[in-house]
């Protein structure tokens, strides 16, 4: 199982030995919070009609991932988004993450890992709380603001430095009768600008995909597309991508591993500083001896990660 | 081995450098009392043009040296509210507006002494004890602030005082033969520096009323000269994994070699630290209880955050083994030291600030000490207040990385403002890093 818990949403998916996605489930609630994680993880388990006694191995990630019970091992998000867009649609190389408080461009390798990433500064614009700005100004739900936006121009100036400064410009405009998808659609190409910055210090490369919440966005897509200067690959569920990711490292942690986790213990020493000096080859079908081929289908390489847990 | 050691444990910090910081805290107290003592005080920022006071027969004040020192000490609150009270918005160099504040406050102490209110002054901060200056030298390389920022303190007290600026061109590093410490134009600036030196001890004569000691100049060089050079050694200590001391430890030592007279208590401060290093080689002693990744720091010292970022890396089993603030600065070449005729080695020494590079120097700079330090990954501390320091990182973290395939992770936080710093952001930065540093080792076969 792999569970994301975020600052708006829980995110839980369940993955089977194959690496195929079986359940997952998406629980909005307050941030990092408990309940909602609870909820994802029932919702996940019952999708894919099985029990908790069933689940091997459990890594979470995002905002909360220490909150999350059960959790085996935690890791960031930047791993679990490019693992989990690469398995959604291979051969992906640019991901970008764009969740409720902040966002992300990671340039992703050939095997579906991470190469380098960008994140957006403190600043919560550019990231899906300018949204919810942009929604409680305009005064309708979060989940259309992206219609309302594609029935709209983009010719009105919007911040796109600061989501606080940008909802008084919203207000602003409201107030001098500017329609509403015309400023929806500014919001839309501020947050398109920021994102093409992040971009930009990874750099562009296709083919790219959106994930988190925003995705689901078809204006965030076309304008984001547009910023970028070719197309977006739309994902079946986006918003999943992160706990999918983390349910694959489960996966691949449960298959490479003993079944359990590894302790601190001076097997355990020896072992990493092994791995210090040399790569050990930790492709599951690899019998460690130069020329071996990787499995050519593009689908990512199914690792063992070696870091403590914390 | 225990199976779980606390953060405290798994950062080793050198116990030699509290030898250091008791000189420092000694410097500092002395100097709060320079007036009373009828000193003359120069107050300056940037370079360190201390040697040429200290012939000079001077007391000296480095700005953001105290500012650094308020900041660390997690005083700096006081000072900023001066500064900010007197106009000084809160995205101005927290180094400049820190100190700008302490000028406030102790022009304000002085005059509150002048008035004769009995009392007040005892109840002022640490902010306000500087003494009140009698002139200004300015000399800041590679930024802008630092130019006006002495024109700034000179405006506090009045525009009464004499201000003296020590021009330190930028090296661009555009020309053909362009490189670090080398070139036409490495020559060429040197000269001009050299001779800016020339003016101002010419200056420092007027101002003091006295000849200038040459053979002070010679001498308190020649201390600085080998203290730099201990200092280096033990920094080479350091490229052995794993290391014995880390960033922190130099950032330790800055003040030192920074500010404090040249004499043989700073040579045996730094034959102390490297006495320590070799013990701990000798000993097995690592800086870092499980040293797993071996980090460069690129950026201005978050000086909030010293003791903090100490342990937090070392949490996360990171030696952060050398950086661009303490490696790159700080009398970092004294074989250009003549110490008979020193002026031309200072004047390159200022030249080489860690900000006044252009891009092609300081790429050059960086895989160096890749390759030097055996890095693994480098935390870039987008300096909030301080854009000479973070303008070339992006390129930078790309050179690296398409050079030596070394990856970075940026956090944000400042110099000595710690509400820029984001706890979250930051783990959740550095633990991606360390997880696609994970990821490139095991896919590199031996």
């Amino acid at each position: 199982m792999g569970v994301d818990l975020g600052s708006t949403t829980a995110k839980a998916a369940v993955v089977d030995e194959s690496g195929a996605l079986v359940g997952s489930s998406v629980v909005q609630m307050g941030a990092v919070s408990r309940e909602a994680v609870a909820r994802a993880m029932d919702g996940a388990l019952a999708a894919a009609g099985v029990s908790q006694a069933d689940i091997r191995r459990t890594i979470s990630t995002g905002y909360g991932r220490k909150l999350v019970p059960g959790t085996d091992r935690t890791f960031t998000e930047i791993t679990c988004h490019a693992r989990g867009a690469a398995a959604l649609h291979p051969g992906v190389r640019l991901v970008i993450d764009i969740g409720g408080q902040d966002s992300k461009a990671i340039i992703v390798d050939d095997d579906g890992l991470v190469e380098r990433f960008a994140m957006n500064d403190r600043c919560a614009s550019g990231t899906g709380r300018f949204f919810d700005v942009l929604a409680r100004a305009l005064e309708v739900d979060v989940s259309a603001v992206g219609e309302l936006a594609l029935a709209g121009s983009e010719t009105l100036e919007v911040s796109s430095m600061c989501a606080t400064f940008a909802e008084t410009e919203v207000i602003s405009l409201l107030a001098q009768g500017r329609e509403r998808a015309d400023i929806a659609a500014s919001v839309h190409k501020a947050v398109a600008a920021r994102t093409l910055g992040l971009v930009a210090q990874v750099g562009k490369a296709t083919p790219t995909v959106m994930t988190g919440g925003v995705a689901k966005n078809p204006a965030a897509r076309l304008h984001v597309s547009r910023a970028l200067g070719h197309p977006v690959e739309i994902l079946d569920q986006p918003q999943i991508a992160g706990a999918y990711g983390a349910g694959l490292l489960a996966r691949d942690d449960y298959a490479g591993g003993s079944g359990s986790p590894a302790p601190s213990d001076a097997a355990t020493e020896e072992q990493v500083q092994v791995s210090l000096s040399a790569g050990t080859p930790h492709c599951q079908d690899c019998d460690g001896s130069p020329g071996h081929p990787h499995p050519g289908t593009g689908e990512p390489v199914p690792l063992e990660l070696q870091r403590n847990i914390r | 081995m225990p199976i779980e050691q606390t953060s405290k444990e798994k950062a080793r910090r050198l116990s030699s450098t509290r030898v250091g910081g008791k000189m420092v805290a000694d410097y500092w107290e002395n100097i709060f009392t320079a007036k009373e003592r009828g000193k003359h005080v120069v107050w300056y920022n940037g370079a360190a043009l201390n040697p040429l006071f200290q012939a000079a027969g001077l007391e000296w004040c480095h700005g953001e040296a105290f500012a650094a020192r308020l900041a660390a000490q997690h005083l700096e609150g006081p000072a900023q509210a001066a500064g900010a009270e007197y106009g000084y918005i809160g995205e101005l160099c927290s180094y400049a507006r820190t100190h700008l504040g302490c000028a406030v406050l102790t022009h304000q102490s002085a005059a509150e002494r002048e008035t004769g209110v009995v009392g007040m002054v005892d109840q002022q901060e640490l902010a306000s004890k500087l003494p009140a200056p009698d002139f200004f030298v300015n000399g800041y390389a590679g930024c802008s602030t630092g130019q006006q920022w002495d024109a700034m303190t000179y405006r506090v007290f009045d525009r009464k005082l004499p201000l003296f600026n020590v021009s330190i061109p930028m090296l661009w590093g555009n020309k053909p033969d362009a490189g670090y410490m080398r070139g036409e134009e490495w020559d060429e600036v040197g000269k001009y520096v050299e001779e800016q030196l020339r003016e101002l001890i010419a200056f420092l004569e007027h101002q003091t009323g006295r000849p200038f000691d040459w053979d002070a100049l010679s001498e308190s060089m020649s201390y600085i000269k080998r203290a730099s050079e201990l200092r280096l050694e033990g920094m080479a200590l350091c490229t052995q994994a794993p290391t014995p001391a880390t960033y922190w430890d130099w950032v330790a030592s800055i003040a030192p070699i920074n500010f404090l007279p040249g004499n043989q208590g700073l040579v045996d401060y730094f034959a102390g630290v490297k006495a320590e290093l070799e013990q701990r080689v000798a000993e097995g002693v690592s800086a870092v209880a499980d040293e797993r990744y071996r980090v460069y720091f690129d950026g201005i010292m978050n000086w909030n955050k010293l003791g903090f970022l100490t342990r937090k890396f070392a949490e996360y089993d990171v030696a952060v083994v050398a950086g661009r603030y303490t490696h790159e600065s700080f009398w970092q070449e004294p074989q250009l030291i003549d110490v008979d005729n020193p002026l031309r080695g200072m004047a390159q020494h200022y030249l080489l600030c860690p900000l006044n590079h252009g891009l092609k120097n300081l790429q050059e700079l960086l895989l160096r000490r890749l390759d030097e330090y055996s890095i693994d990954g480098i935390a870039f501390h987008s300096t909030r207040t301080c854009r000479a320091m973070t303008n070339p990182q992006t390129m930078l973290a790309r050179a690296a990385e398409s050079e030596r395939g070394v990856k970075s992770f940026f956090f944000e936080g400042d110099v000595a403002d710690a509400s820029f710093y984001n706890d979250e952001l930051f783990d959740s930065r550095l633990e991606a890093m360390l997880e696609a540093i994970d990821v490139q080792r095991m896919k590199s076969v031996g």
